[in-house]
């Protein structure tokens, strides 16, 4: 029996051969499910959406080339100048703020404390809330007669509109998102600080360096890939919020909080601009792929330098 | 002298520590309070809401508001199509990320480090890029205004294979080596060995996906029109435009449609925190 099986087999190199077709097969056959589904949703719709972006396409009627025209409409589109405007600042404040209090918070969460659990169960509890939700929480919170106009109340502040005054409304939608974002963050930031071996800082506290200067001297610069990143993503991440200015202000009052991401929105699915949308979302991607590179490249360049 | 030093460095912690549980709490305050007002606002009677100061708590408790919300939404429904979809979605995407990052840990096939790197470049594409697209290939498929559209879109992952290659790769190859000279098939060195011992990290890509599919709301609003097909989320912002002053029942909503996760979180909270730490990996 054992005799019969050693002489079907065959010649090594055949047998190798063959054994590596196997292994391809079961390799295409492993990723396909996966890589169908990569491929119809993510590959094919990178590139119908310059097709899209260079159409007039409606949804109703058939879609006619217009080449370039949407770009063009870009420049002339004073939402469009608004929208930019808004989601530029939108970016500018909300950003740093959240960069700046998860690093503050998680410096302190990185220490023994008593308390520890509830306070990063606090700090979380938003990340994992749902959006929609969350809209309607600070809705009533900011509302004329909410929660906030009723604690200012209390030490003599006139009630602010908060979601109503074009001046503040896009504030209120900033502050709510970095509430919303804190947690997030700060884990990340924790992660790395808890990679920093204690023997610098110990090393760093021993020859007299104050809290400050340990701090700013040995934590920021070892973590300072990690400050970039979390920048890096905030940026892009900002550029695509959606859910809570269409559940709390619908980009209102006027065109106040209108923000990119709405904006696409708003332009494909309720105006219906298929091709206008597809255009604006294009130059937006093209923005975040820059930024992704950039981000990417100096990563890497920070990883060859720890070398 | 170093017992001076020493003595001021205590001292300094003790400010320090002191300093940051004092922010700390604040902080976490902040981050609570919102939703024990959204309770205590869902537990007041509709006229109690407006007549009475914020600070005011209903004693003893009124439910109507959440007796109220069955009434106004098919609130079950919702939440039975919410979950059919995360459900099919998590187990699809552990499914095939799985499998995938087993092909691209621990088989060789021709073209294999390019379809990778195909993969992480789509990581790369913001999602907001893809909604235009994606819904009219949906339209093409005939998926539109059907839980088709939210299953089909999620169910392969670039992230999720990533992950399981990062994985995979941390494998010893003996154990691998040692099943193939026994005449195992990939598949059963898959199977066999190498997803019982994933199981963490299956957890937290299904928390991942799940957490996903439960709290996602802009695709939802594009690819559903009728209003049986709704998610909890989509059915929570309809709720919100129809009933847009009854605080007390939009309150009772969002408690509503936030507890599942958020009993999910307490549950396994470790596996979450990964979830936090593995998203950061992505970029």
């Amino acid at each position: 029996m054992v005799n019969d099986r050693k002489n079907k087999e065959l010649p090594a190199s055949n047998y190798s051969k063959l054994n590596r077709r196997r292994e391809a097969i079961w390799g295409y056959l492993f990723i396909s499910p996966n890589f169908l589904i990569i491929l119809a949703f993510t590959v094919i719709p990178v590139f119908l959406s310059v097709y899209i972006s260079l159409t007039d396409w409606n949804i109703l009627g058939t879609p006619n080339f217009i080449w370039i025209d949407n770009y063009k409409a870009i420049f002339s589109d004073q939402l469009a100048k608004v929208t930019f405007f808004n989601t530029f600042y939108f970016t500018v404040l909300s950003v740093p703020i959240n960069v700046f209090l998860t690093l503050v918070l998680a410096v302190f969460l990185n220490q023994k404390i008593r308390g520890i659990t509830f306070f990063r169960t606090a700090y979380y509890l938003p990340v994992i809330s749902a959006s929609v939700a969350v809209s309607l929480m600070f809705m009533w919170i900011l509302a004329n007669n909410g929660l906030l106009n009723q604690m200012l109340g209390s030490l003599g502040v006139e009630p602010i509109r908060w979601l109503t005054n074009p001046k503040i409304a896009l504030n209120s939608v900033i502050g709510v998102t970095i509430w919303k974002g804190l947690g997030f963050n700060m884990i990340i930031f924790l992660a790395a600080l808890q990679d920093i071996p204690q023997e610098l800082t110990e090393a760093a506290a021993i020859d007299g360096a104050n809290r400050f200067q340990q701090f700013f001297k040995i934590t920021v610069p070892l973590i300072s890939p990690v400050i970039f990143f979390v920048t890096i993503t905030g940026v892009i991440g900002s550029f695509q919020s959606f859910d809570l200015v269409y559940n709390m202000t619908k980009g209102g009052p006027g065109h106040a909080t209108s923000v990119i991401g709405y904006y696409i929105w708003k332009q494909a699915f309720d105006y219906m601009n298929m091709g206008y949308g597809a255009a604006l979302a294009y130059i937006v991607f093209a923005v975040i792929l820059i930024l992704t590179l950039i981000q990417w490249v100096i990563r890497k360049r920070w990883v060859y330098s720890e070398d | 002298m170093s017992n001076q030093k020493d003595n001021k460095n205590s001292f300094q912690m003790q400010v320090f520590k002191t300093i940051s549980i004092t922010i700390l709490a604040f902080g976490a305050i902040t981050m609570i309070i919102p939703f024990v007002w959204s309770v205590i606002t869902s537990l007041k009677s509709a006229e109690n809401i407006f007549s009475h100061s914020a600070f005011w708590i209903q004693f003893p408790p009124d439910f109507s508001a959440y007796k109220q919300i069955w009434e106004r939404i098919p609130l079950l429904k919702y939440a039975g199509n919410t979950l059919k979809v995360a459900l099919i979605v998590t187990i699809g995407q552990l499914i095939t990320s799985s499998l995938a990052g087993f092909a691209f840990a621990r088989l060789k096939f021709p073209g294999r480090d390019k379809l990778f790197f195909v993969y992480i470049a789509t990581m790369m594409v913001p999602g907001m890029v893809l909604l235009i697209p994606n819904f009219i290939v949906m339209k093409n498929l005939g998926a539109i205004n059907t839980h088709w559209a939210l299953i089909l879109a999620s169910v392969g992952s670039a992230f999720g294979t990533f992950l399981m290659r990062q994985f995979f790769l941390t494998f010893p190859s003996e154990l691998e080596d040692a099943a193939k000279l026994d005449g195992c098939n990939p598949f059963m060195i898959y199977w066999h060995i190498l997803l019982p011992n994933s199981k963490p990290i299956l957890t937290t890509l299904g928390l991942m996906a799940f957490q996903g599919i439960w709290n996602d709301f802009q695709w939802p609003l594009i690819v559903l029109n009728s209003a049986s097909k709704r998610t909890l989320q989509l059915g929570l912002s309809y709720l919100m435009s129809e009933y847009y002053t009854d605080w007390g029942l939009l309150m009772a909503g969002s408690v509503l449609t936030l507890l599942p996760i958020i009993l999910l979180f307490f549950a396994v909270q470790k596996y979450f925190v990964q979830s936090f730490k593995f998203t950061g990996l992505k970029g």
